[in-house]
């Protein structure tokens, strides 16, 4: 194993941890950790995650740092055991993938325009972005800002982050 | 197929276990199938991203209509079922929400009173062990008070009360299977909020702690991971099920019996029924093309403020503090029609669907942690629920999603009355404002929601017009029942698990001779 695991900047040493691909090693790393290492995507395609990754971290700053790339791809693998949220909005687990991969070809083409990033956003919230193909831009967003607010507040790291006591009855120990 | 027992039994949760329980004690041999894995108290870890482990998720439930039912949220899968991750509100029907054709011409009587019900909740109560102050409950029905005292108020209850007072409204401990104190063993609550998660230190009465040690006491056996597939008629006596069939890592097994109660909640029950039609034989119940239908889900919503007091909502349980039950019984009153509470002063995160953060999405970014750490000090909230009415078109239907063992998913359909509908606006506008009189200086709600399902078998004296008898035994058979929410005829606006739990009570009775 090549990498310097010394390096790793722990970010409050997340107790949320699972596997991920590092220049080809699998090793045990929380989502943080797993964005720090550059860990190699194994659903989504690397560019598909940097766009979803970049809207995210508009929407909940912090999120990018907290690994939402990963977390959404570590989720996706998990097929019928994954713990999007998505589950409870409408999105069935069978079909998160092409969710995701609809997400990401929409953003990709958004944000090729000259418009800033927060006026595309504006005009996606009111479902008036152009050329946006599948679910409604509103509610995809809707999901994704869930999930990056999974991942950057809901954590032990992030009560603290909030002043929120987290006060566990059982502190999660494994992968979601 | 070598074996038979007594009573099988699908479905691990509130009513299934207790039935279990309860049969087993009264020396009948019982299995139960559950389709999800086995769960233990060491497996409910406090995150809101791990509680999505206990919901439902295959075989996936398709859904239609203007106010879907949201099963991926409400459903639960595994030991406990969806009482796994129920938040212990147990308020009993009030006795108008038992008559509302009768009363109102509007959706369906249940085919027994409360009076029927009264002694059974009162037994359930004690059993489960339920906090709560029934003299404070001006609205409450007839029954025998708490064996518990109620939980203690926190800041944010204490700020919303005022609200109430000050609209001349009133309330009362929300009454909940949560112990405010040591019973039967079990520890009091530490008001941590992490309910929703699943309780594993005992104090939040879900089945794990009250009926599966007494189920495996009296020797029940339990299958994980069991998905049954159907019910199979007797080729010779076909108003007799003879056997259930189920399928467990990977192989097709059937298990004989002389009853069998289907309780894997609304949707699967009539899932598991709607698939036991066979060659010359339509679906067990299903003789009147009543099976699925009357499928209901309470218009909920909840409403927060944010308030110059500190309020510290990471304080409490998840189902809240206080009830009010003030306009309940006024179910025709001007505005539309049905029954409704406020349930106040939820525990709550700042993420999951029910977070405070995920409801805003018009927070700039730049400004999220800002206003999450406020609101993580000031932030006040209270749920309406609203009465569904049970109408034929919603309902629970076989979709064309077949999965690789040959199982068809459901599909579900809901739409809500328009008179239902207008209630719950109504009760939200009201609902903001009574958080202005508490002293909001922002107030907002969330989207309606579906929230508990039931329906999709319900009970009635017609075989015509019902799918079981006022016991859940399925009208066109001789040993086939059913239990849980799928029974009910009508929902009030109430929590469903203590009626189901008080029906299967009244059920477990029966089945045993003593009614």
């Amino acid at each position: 194993m090549a990498h310097d695991l010394s390096r790793r900047r722990l970010l409050g040493s997340s107790l949320f941890t699972a596997s991920f691909l590092i220049l080809g090693d699998r090793l045990t790393l929380s989502p943080a950790e797993a964005v720090e290492l550059d860990f190699t995507p194994e659903v989504l395609r690397r560019d598909q995650l940097n766009i979803i990754a970049t809207v995210a971290e508009q929407l909940v700053p912090g999120s990018a740092d907290a690994g939402i790339a990963a977390y959404l791809d570590a989720q996706l693998r998990a097929g019928n055991d994954s713990l999007l949220i998505g589950k409870y909005l409408g999105v069935d687990v069978s079909a998160q993938i092409d969710f995701y991969e609809s997400l990401a070809r929409n953003l990709q083409k958004a944000l090729q325009t000259e418009q800033a990033t927060s006026e595309v956003l504006s005009a996606m919230w009111s479902d008036i972005q152009e050329n946006w193909e599948g679910p409604p831009a509103s509610y995809m967003l809707f999901v994704l800002r869930a999930d990056a607010l999974d991942v950057t507040y809901g954590t032990p790291e992030g009560f603290e982050a909030l002043g929120i006591p987290y006060m566990a009855h059982i502190m999660p120990e494994k992968p979601w | 197929m070598t074996e038979s027992r007594d009573v099988v039994i699908v479905g691990a949760g509130a009513a299934g276990l207790m039935l279990a329980a309860r049969l087993a004690e009264g020396g009948q041999s019982v299995t139960v199938l559950e389709a999800g894995p086995a769960r233990q108290l060491s497996d409910l870890v406090s995150s809101q991203i791990w509680a999505r482990k206990l919901k439902w998720s295959e075989p996936a439930v398709s859904e239609s209509g203007d106010h879907k039912i949201g099963h991926a949220f409400n459903a639960g899968s595994g030991t406990g079922g969806s009482a796994l991750h129920h938040y212990g509100v147990w308020l009993r029907m009030h006795e108008g929400d038992f008559s509302v054709q009768s009363d109102h011409g509007v959706g369906r009587d249940w085919p027994l009173s409360y009076a029927d019900l009264a002694p059974h909740y009162d037994r359930v109560q004690t059993e489960v062990g339920l906090s709560g102050d029934a003299d404070q409950e001006r609205w409450r029905p007839q029954g025998a008070p708490y064996p518990m005292p109620p939980l203690p108020l926190f800041a944010q209850s204490r700020v919303l009360a005022k609200g109430f007072e000050k609209t001349g409204r009133h309330t009362s401990p929300l009454p909940l299977a949560i112990n405010s104190e040591p019973y039967e063993g079990r520890r009091s609550c530490q008001y941590d909020g992490w309910c929703d998660a699943g309780c594993p230190i005992g104090a939040l009465g879900n089945p794990l702690v009250t009926w599966l040690p007494r189920a495996r006491a009296a020797g029940v056996q339990l299958e994980h991971n069991a998905t049954v597939s159907r019910v199979i008629r007797d080729a010779r006596h076909t108003q007799r099920i003879e056997s259930v069939e189920y399928l467990q890592a990977g192989e097709r097994k059937t298990l004989r019996a002389d009853r069998i109660i289907i309780a894997a909640f609304a949707v699967q029950s009539v899932r598991i029924l709607l698939s036991s039609a066979a060659a010359g034989h339509v679906a067990p119940g299903n003789h009147s093309d009543q099976l699925g239908r009357y499928l209901m889900t309470h218009p909920a919503a909840t409403t927060f403020g944010l308030f110059e007091d500190e309020t510290y909502p990471h304080q409490g349980v998840s189902a809240g503090q206080l009830l009010n039950h003030d306009d309940y019984d006024q179910k025709d009153a001007p505005g539309g029609f049905g029954s409704s509470q406020w349930m106040i002063g939820h525990a709550i995160k700042p993420h999951d669907l029910l977070g405070y953060g995920t409801g805003r999405p018009d927070i700039p970014g730049a400004n999220l942690k800002t206003w999450l750490q406020r609101a993580a000090q000031h932030l006040g909230n209270m749920t309406l629920v609203c009465e569904d009415i049970a109408l034929p078109e919603n309902r629970v239907t076989l979709s064309d999603r077949v999965d690789s063992n040959g199982i068809a998913s459901a599909h579900t359909h809901h739409d809500l009355a328009p008179t239902a509908a207008a209630r719950w606006v109504q009760r939200m506008s009201e609902g903001q404002e009574i958080l202005r009189a508490a002293g909001a200086q922002e107030v907002w709600s969330s989207p309606r929601i579906g929230m508990h399902i039931m329906g999709g078998a319900v009970m009635g004296d017609d075989p015509a017009t019902s799918v079981t008898d006022s016991f859940g035994r399925v009208h066109d058979t001789a040993n086939l029942y059913v239990a849980g929410p799928a029974l009910f005829p009508s929902s009030g606006a109430v929590n469903p698990t203590f009626t189901l739990s008080a029906l299967a009570s009244r059920q477990a009775d029966h089945l045993l001779g003593k009614l």
